[in-house]
This record gives C-alpha cells, sequence and structure tokens, in this order.
C-alpha cells in the first residue's frame, strides 16, 4: 500500500515537471507569460471600463470585483479545457504501464492549480500594494473557494476528457457550451440584484457559485443571495467521481 | 513472474472483429527465460504487448510481479520536442532511478554525445533505438521483453549491446519473440507455441522448436485457403 502510494507519487512528480516543460517551453519567459496574460487580461477590462466611467457594481474597487469574477472563470476554464486533451497528449506514454489515466489528470491539473495560486496571488498582492483593496476580509473561505473551483474544474475536465475519448467532436460542442459562461457566471454584475426570476434560471450555473463563494470570502459583507454551497460542492464532486470512473471504464479502449 | 488469467484482446477494423488472443490462462515460470513461437498473425506481438502493459485486455487480468520492461529497443515512448536527456530524466524519474547516473550510463553507452542535447525529433531512427536500448539497460528490470532482436548500430555497438546484455541475464528473465532459432536456444529455456488453433507450453526449448518447424512444414504443404471463404 505504502509503496503503491509512493510509485503515484513519483509518478506524478515527474509528470508534472514534464508538463512544465512542455506546456512553457525550456525558458524561464514561457513560464512568466503564463502568469502575465490573464492578470495584463483583467487589468485591461479594468481599464476600459474606468475610462467608460463605470462604477465598481460592488465595494470601491473595480479591479477587485473583475479580478475575482474573472480569474475565478479563467482558472474554471483552464483546468477543463486542457484536461479534455490530456488523453490524446499523453498517448506516447502507454508505452510506460506505471503511468495510468488518472495519473495524467492529476499531474496536469496539479500544475495549473499551482500556476493560478501564484496568478491569484501575484494580482491581489498587487491591489492590496497599490491600495486599490484591502486583504480578504475570510481567507478560509476564500481558500475554502478556490479549492472548490479547482475541484469542478476537475471533475468537468475529466468528464469532458472521458467523453472526447469516446466521441471526438465533442470538443467542439464543450467550446460552445462553455462560451456563455464569461456572461452567465457573474463576473460584471452582482447576482444578488437580479430580478428573482432571472436568479433562479442562472442559479444553475455552477461556476456562478464559484465566483460568488470567492467574493464571500474576500468581501466583509458580500452576503450572497444566490450562493448554494451544497449545490456547487454535490456538484463538483459528482462530476470528480463520474470522469475518474468513466476514466477505468473505458481505459481498455483507449489503447 | 507474470500470470495471464482467462486474457482475451480482439481488434475490430473495418467493421470485422478479430479475435487474437482468447481466453488465454498461462503462468510464466520463475527463473526461466521464454519463447514466444508462432507464424505470422498468430498474435505473438498482441501478447508481448498485453504482458509490457503498453495494451490492455479485453477480459480477464495480466499480474506482474516485478518490473518487465517496454518491448526493447521501442522508441515510441520518447517525446519528440524534448531533448534526448529530458526524456531519459522523464523515465528514470518514473521508475525511481537516480537521474544522474542513468543520464551519465546512457551518454556513456549510447555514443550519443552532444546530440542527447538536442530534441529527440532530429534523431535518426538508429539514434533512436540506440537511446531507447541504452535507456532500458541502464534501468534495473526483472524482467526483459525483446520482440525480434534488430541490429542497431555498427559491429562495435552491436558486439557492446550483447556484452551489456549478458551481464543482465544472472538477474533478470527473459522473454522473446525470435524467428532466428539459434537466437532461441542460445537464450531461452522453454516456450509457447502460438497458433490460430491456442497456444500450447513447452518445458524445453528443443521441443518447442521442433513442435514449431513441423508446424510451419504442415502449413507449407497445406494448399492455400481460396480466397472467397
Amino acid at each position: 500500500m505504502q509503496a503503491a502510494l509512493s510509485t503515484q507519487i513519483r509518478v506524478i512528480s515527474a509528470l508534472v515537471l514534464r508538463e512544465t516543460r512542455a506546456t512553457f517551453g525550456t525558458s524561464q519567459i514561457g513560464y512568466l507569460w503564463a502568469i502575465i496574460v490573464p492578470a495584463a487580461g483583467t487589468m485591461l477590462l479594468v481599464l476600459l471600463f474606468s475610462a467608460a466611467g463605470r462604477h465598481p457594481p460592488f465595494g470601491a474597487s473595480l479591479a477587485l470585483f473583475f479580478a475575482t469574477g474573472l480569474l475565478t472563470l479563467e482558472f474554471f476554464n483552464k483546468l477543463s479545457d486542457s484536461l479534455m486533451t490530456v488523453f490524446e497528449a499523453n498517448r506516447a506514454l502507454m508505452t510506460y504501464p506505471l503511468l495510468k489515466g488518472p495519473d495524467f489528470l492529476f499531474a496536469r491539473a496539479i500544475l495549473i492549480g499551482a500556476t493560478y495560486v501564484l496568478i491569484m496571488g501575484l494580482f491581489f498582492s498587487t491591489l492590496i500594494a497599490l491600495d486599490l483593496a484591502g486583504p480578504p476580509a475570510h481567507p478560509t473561505e476564500l481558500m475554502e473557494a478556490f479549492g472548490i473551483t479547482f475541484l469542478l474544474g476537475f471533475g468537468f475536465g475529466a468528464t469532458n476528457a472521458v467523453i472526447v475519448s469516446l466521441l471526438d467532436s465533442w470538443r467542439h460542442v464543450e467550446r460552445i457550451l462553455t462560451r456563455p459562461l464569461i456572461f452567465l457566471s457573474g463576473v460584471f454584475y452582482v447576482p444578488s440584484v437580479l430580478p428573482s426570476s432571472a436568479r433562479e434560471w442562472i442559479a444553475w450555473n455552477p461556476v456562478l457559485h464559484t465566483v460568488e463563494w470567492v467574493r464571500n470570502g474576500y468581501y466583509v459583507n458580500y452576503d450572497s443571495r444566490v450562493l448554494d454551497k451544497s449545490y456547487v460542492v454535490g456538484l463538483a464532486l459528482c462530476l470528480v467521481f463520474t470522469g475518474l470512473a468513466g476514466e477505468r471504464l473505458t481505459r481498455s479502449r483507449r489503447n | 513472474m507474470i500470470d495471464l488469467i482467462d486474457v482475451s484482446k480482439s481488434y475490430t477494423a473495418k467493421g470485422v472483429k478479430k479475435q487474437v488472443i482468447d481466453r488465454l490462462t498461462f503462468s510464466f515460470p520463475r527463473d526461466r527465460n521464454v519463447a514466444i513461437l508462432g507464424p505470422n498473425g498468430a498474435g505473438k506481438s498482441t501478447l508481448m504487448r498485453l504482458i509490457a502493459g503498453t495494451e490492455l485486455p479485453d477480459e480477464g487480468r495480466v499480474l506482474r510481479h516485478g518490473r518487465v520492461s517496454w518491448p526493447l529497443g521501442f522508441a515510441g515512448g520518447f517525446n519528440g520536442s524534448m531533448t534526448g536527456v529530458e526524456n531519459i530524466r522523464f523515465v528514470a524519474r518514473i521508475y525511481g532511478q537516480d537521474t544522474g547516473s542513468v543520464i551519465d550510463y546512457v551518454r556513456e553507452f549510447s555514443e550519443l554525445g552532444k546530440s542527447l542535447a538536442l530534441p529527440v525529433k532530429t534523431y535518426s531512427n538508429g539514434m533512436k533505438a540506440r537511446l531507447a536500448f541504452g535507456l532500458s539497460m541502464a534501468i534495473d528490470f526483472d524482467c526483459y521483453l525483446i520482440d525480434e532482436i534488430t541490429a542497431v548500430g555498427d559491429e562495435n555497438f552491436r558486439r557492446k549491446s550483447k556484452s551489456v546484455f549478458s551481464e543482465k541475464l544472472p538477474h533478470a528473465r527473459i522473454c522473446m519473440i525470435s524467428h532466428a532459432m539459434n537466437q532461441i536456444r542460445e537464450y531461452c529455456h522453454c516456450g509457447l507455441l502460438l497458433s490460430s488453433e491456442g497456444a500450447w507450453y513447452f518445458d524445453d526449448v528443443n521441443d518447442l522448436i521442433r513442435a514449431y518447424e513441423s508446424s510451419n512444414k504442415a502449413r507449407q504443404a497445406a494448399p492455400p485457403a481460396p480466397a472467397s471463404s
């Protein structure tokens, strides 16, 4: 049991290092870009909206409000996008039977998770340093929110990876289906102030709940009226289970 | 060392299903080197890939006790955009071996020199095979799988490969596919004979070779089956 666990850890850490090399290239600049792009994208939006004279929908800082929404959504998107193609990307590694499907999923997810910890940490620290935001009011809740976004993105990505390995066209369908998330996840507005009829519909979107959870953790008194923690946790766990069970059941078809 | 339990494998190509291995149960004897013989298409390489774990059976289980190599010299597991050293480092890591000493060993053995710092996609087939062979020798496997020893490199490299391989023999088992009976006699003690009718085990390699040769003669003597059937 212990031997199996140490093999698993060894294999996953070797894969993480390999993924880092394959994703970001040989130069350190490659990794720097991975951090700069989401942060700069968020900053650009903030500048555009400030120039248009828009007031922050909540709190005093437009940058903080958008960042809590946009970076959370991007974290989810990045996880689900990268995991979806993980099996075809690692096809050559079937040569080494020590490596199994879940290892590929875990390794890639760990790398993206660590990258986004860094991105968010740097972005929020910069806001605090520039006096554009205060420190998070409920750090533990913020960490829970990050964890659940990770779990949801992992489950969604793993499930999609299994579907894509059976039905290749699914990758395009998935891109279409997730396109509206930018409007449906409360990135630019406070979902709690929507009319209740709209709120009921939008509350089906689990990514909205992760954004709300992040804001509940960051702001002192965000008090989301939409956030349903048991819904998003339950759904995330279901997707993780579906993805991992599906991977096991379809494994012999993939090689 | 390796147990096959009720293993089946079939492939479907253009809607036609071909059962390659049908409910095979076999335990590879510990401390003996095993040959796998049979005519083309009998499923020798499929069986080897199932043993290696690079393919999974449709049904049944393959149990490996100890470390089993990938089919020797097989270079398909390299990432072309990564350098030789990076590929070596990765394989050394997953098998839990000291990366520095594995790199030194492969550098010395493969004679690739400065090419090791270049992406593997720039290598010739011979260079890739030398890298793959050197790497499989650098890692301590309990069982080496050999699907047709193909000559890699020049006369000097071949001699070196053979002597390194002989050093492994006292500690490691071999499972070998070959059409060269002198190699089978040299390395193997016993073996499996595969055919479309099934698999037979021979405890003595000379009996195995005799059975293989007489089955070959029988097939040559039989008139070719009509194409329409």
